[in-house]
């Protein structure tokens, strides 16, 4: 068994109309045994920066901490707020620092981008655990249910949309998907992120 | 498709299998070459230099590994240009094929590289030195090396003569190195050649297409298991 | 926690392989990094030279991203194909086009291919194939067109034409019944896409789109999404849910400052009193 299944875990983000959304699920395993079912992967690391991280639990714990601490030494010497297209370099690169050792963690990106103008631009990215960034415009996945993810998203995604609409798309795929898979479930959370307001929701999902 | 092993990716190495020589005569050396670089089965290159330039009058014919013997000729490069400019003149071929040498030697568990290094200097005139697998150094009036020599090794044996001058020598490489290409499977393509004298470095090339032939062969396939010319055998009388 | 600063002292961090190799030697596999299956390939022509790529990066028998840039920037005039480990490719020549910059500021020239050539040839070697990039490097400079291979154990190639990655059989197979010196600019393009597309469609770990690069001494174009022969067709219909389908436990909403409107207040005078 590869190390990326130890503990389980999923997470997906996906790109809707002037908005995004990130979800995962909340089990924390060792292998089969379920330990936990409040095992939050997914972090608000800015207002509009939320950065899921699947993988094996005590690299979860540690590479969030590590990216906390540089995103806050950017923040006071930078003296503004990072936009995600940074951060997901700074997880790249945080990642790739590691390449003879790295964290086991493939980590999943979901924001909103400052653009020049003032308004909003809906960001999503992913990097694999050595930190090759994939930038997309539709939907990234990863954790143990990222193959059943995968299928699942590239059915039911659609372009454009709305908030409430994307949120029932991207917890109908994560549900879905992690019903078929025996190391993610035990409960979900969905976060949806406009310009003016996140709206976080746990969802109702099988606890078995 | 291929997926890579993040711990350890020390497959596809790229291979020179080689068939290389370098042969000494009156006025200089030749040295000569075939010219595929392999990954495997698959020819990465069909008409690779292997052999590269170290100084105005020496240069190495490369085997083993690509990246190697690459690495190893960029370093003695920049090594002789550092003596020419220290010493102010010339390095002796002795000198170069220390270099690689020592490089070899002291590095012989990372490396695999067979080289043969040939020239000429004011000191010795033409030589030719071999460099083998484990870094050892050997003069020699002709070298031959590569997957592709062990098969001609008889044939230089049986062929070399001292003195010789320019054009036969010439010759003799080209034939020998068609032989071993012929027979070695990770050699072929072209031959390239050398002619390095006091005077001028002379790079020759045979095309794939106008390599000299030697018996090939000949249909056996059909023809009948016993020859009737008259000449059999008569079974002995025997008295009764 | 490293050092107290944001910006960090260059080069790889091991700290964490005493771990990693001690779950390998207990039989815990090291995870699949993404790799690009990967069609790349560089040719010469009349003006200068053509680069190409598909645009498939793979992780195992997945299909990681369907729409990757493989082409990457060295300099102006200089680019570099990538396959192999992918973000190996990505580091590796994001790493050298910061080093040629530098370069060129402090010799004050235009650099030049063989440079970095020599840099990444260098650079490969010392990690001794553990850095698994596979590059065609190609472009033009005061010396003219130069198109390499490099191999991930840093070996190189100077070659009119060349393939690299899993597709580079099929890709070469083109290259070796179309090549013709000093074709020109159109007939080079055309024969890269063929080229590119035969990797694309025989292939298994290439595929999507076809990008291409023209370099010639005064211009480099590149040429983004060059042929989309893979687009996938319009859903016949939408596969939305009715709003409500999902049920939910609990609900948290964290509201945001938009905008703001500053206002100055007008300095008061400085009391000297």
């Amino acid at each position: 068994m590869s190390i990326m299944q130890y503990n389980g875990g999923s997470v997906i983000a996906m790109v809707g109309k002037d908005c995004v959304a990130i979800a995962s699920d909340l089990r924390l395993g060792n292998q089969s045994l379920g330990i936990s079912s409040n095992f939050e992967k997914i972090f608000a690391m800015t207002e509009r920066t939320y950065v899921g991280l699947p993988g094996l639990a005590t690299d979860v714990t540690t590479l969030h901490e590590q990216l906390r601490y540089r995103l806050n030494m950017y923040t006071i010497k930078e003296e503004r707020t990072m936009e995600p297209e940074t951060f997901i370099h700074l997880v790249s690169s945080t990642l790739y620092e590691k390449r003879w050792g790295p964290y086991f963690i493939e980590p999943v990106l979901a924001g909103m981008q400052k653009t020049p103008s003032g308004a909003f631009r809906p960001f999503v990215a992913s990097t694999d655990l050595i930190g090759c960034i994939n930038f997309a415009k539709d939907f990234v996945v990863a954790g143990t249910a990222s193959e059943k993810l995968f299928g699942v998203a590239e059915g039911l995604w659609e372009p454009d949309l709305e908030p409430e609409d994307l949120f029932e798309t991207i917890s109908q795929t994560l549900l879905n998907a992690v019903d078929r898979d025996a190391y993610s479930g035990w409960g979900a959370v969905v976060h949806v992120i406009t310009k003016d307001k996140v709206v976080k929701r746990t969802l109702k999902g099988r606890m078995d | 498709m291929e997926t890579i092993d993040i711990s350890r990716l020390k497959s596809g190495e790229v291979n020179l299998g080689t068939s290389i020589m370098a042969v000494q005569f009156r006025d200089g050396v030749v040295v000569g070459a075939d010219s595929r670089t392999t990954t495997g089965s698959y020819i990465a290159n069909r008409v690779t230099d292997k052999l590269t330039h170290v100084h105005d009058r020496i240069y190495c014919c490369r085997s083993g590994s690509a990246a190697d013997t690459q690495a190893i000729a960029d370093y003695v490069h920049y090594y002789l240009q550092l003596y020419t400019q220290t010493h102010g003149e010339r390095p002796p071929v002795h000198t170069a094929a220390s270099v690689f040498e020592r490089f070899c030697y002291e590095n012989k568990d990372a490396l695999s590289a067979g080289i043969i290094v040939a020239g000429w200097d004011k000191e010795a005139g033409p030589s030719v030195y071999n460099i083998p697998l484990g870094g050892g150094l050997f003069r020699q009036p002709w070298a031959i090396g590569g997957s592709g020599s062990t098969y001609v090794y008889g044939y230089c044996d049986a062929t070399y003569r001292d003195g010789w001058g320019r054009d036969e020598t010439v010759e003799f490489v080209k034939n020998t190195l068609a032989l071993a290409m012929s027979r070695d499977g990770s050699s072929g393509g072209v031959i390239r050649m050398c002619v390095i004298t006091e005077d001028s470095v002379e790079r020759l090339f045979v095309p794939g297409n106008e390599l000299p032939k030697f018996w090939e062969g000949k249909e056996v396939l059909g023809m009948p298991l016993t020859k009737k010319d008259g000449n059999e055998p008569v079974p002995m009388a025997v008295e009764p | 926690m490293a050092t107290a600063s944001a910006y960090r002292s260059p080069g790889f961090d091991f700290s964490n392989e005493i771990r990693n190799n001690f779950l390998s030697e207990r039989g815990v596999p090291l995870p699949k990094a993404t790799s690009t299956g990967t069609t790349i390939v560089g040719c010469l022509f009349k003006d200068g030279i053509v680069l190409g790529a598909d645009t498939r990066a793979t992780e195992g028998p997945i299909v990681a991203d369907k729409n990757c840039e493989k082409i990457h920037f060295i300099t102006d005039s200089i680019r570099c194909c990538g396959a192999g480990t992918a973000a190996d490719t990505e580091f590796t020549t994001a790493m050298i086009s910061s080093n040629m910059e530098l370069h060129a500021l402090s010799t004050g020239r235009k650099p030049r291919v063989v440079t970095a050539m020599t840099m990444l040839k260098q650079y490969l070697f010392r990690h001794q194939g553990q850095v698994g990039a596979a590059l065609v490097l190609g472009g033009v400079d005061a010396t003219g067109p130069h198109l390499f291979t490099i191999h991930p154990h840093g070996s190189t190639d100077k070659l009119p034409y060349v393939t690299m990655g899993s597709g580079s059989l099929a890709a070469m197979a083109v290259f070796e019944a179309g090549w013709r010196p000093n074709m020109e600019r159109a007939e080079a393009l055309d024969l890269v896409t063929t080229a590119v597309s035969a990797g694309i469609f025989n292939d298994l770990g290439s595929g999507s789109n076809v990008d291409a690069c023209v370099i010639t001494a005064s211009h480099t174009e590149m040429l983004r999404n060059y042929v989309k022969p893979n687009e996938r067709v319009q859903k016949e219909r939408s596969y939305g849910f009715r709003r409500g389908t999902t049920a939910w436990k609990s609900e948290s909403i964290r509201q945001m400052v938009v905008e703001e409107d500053i206002t100055f207040i007008a300095p008061e005078a400085m009391d000297t009193s």
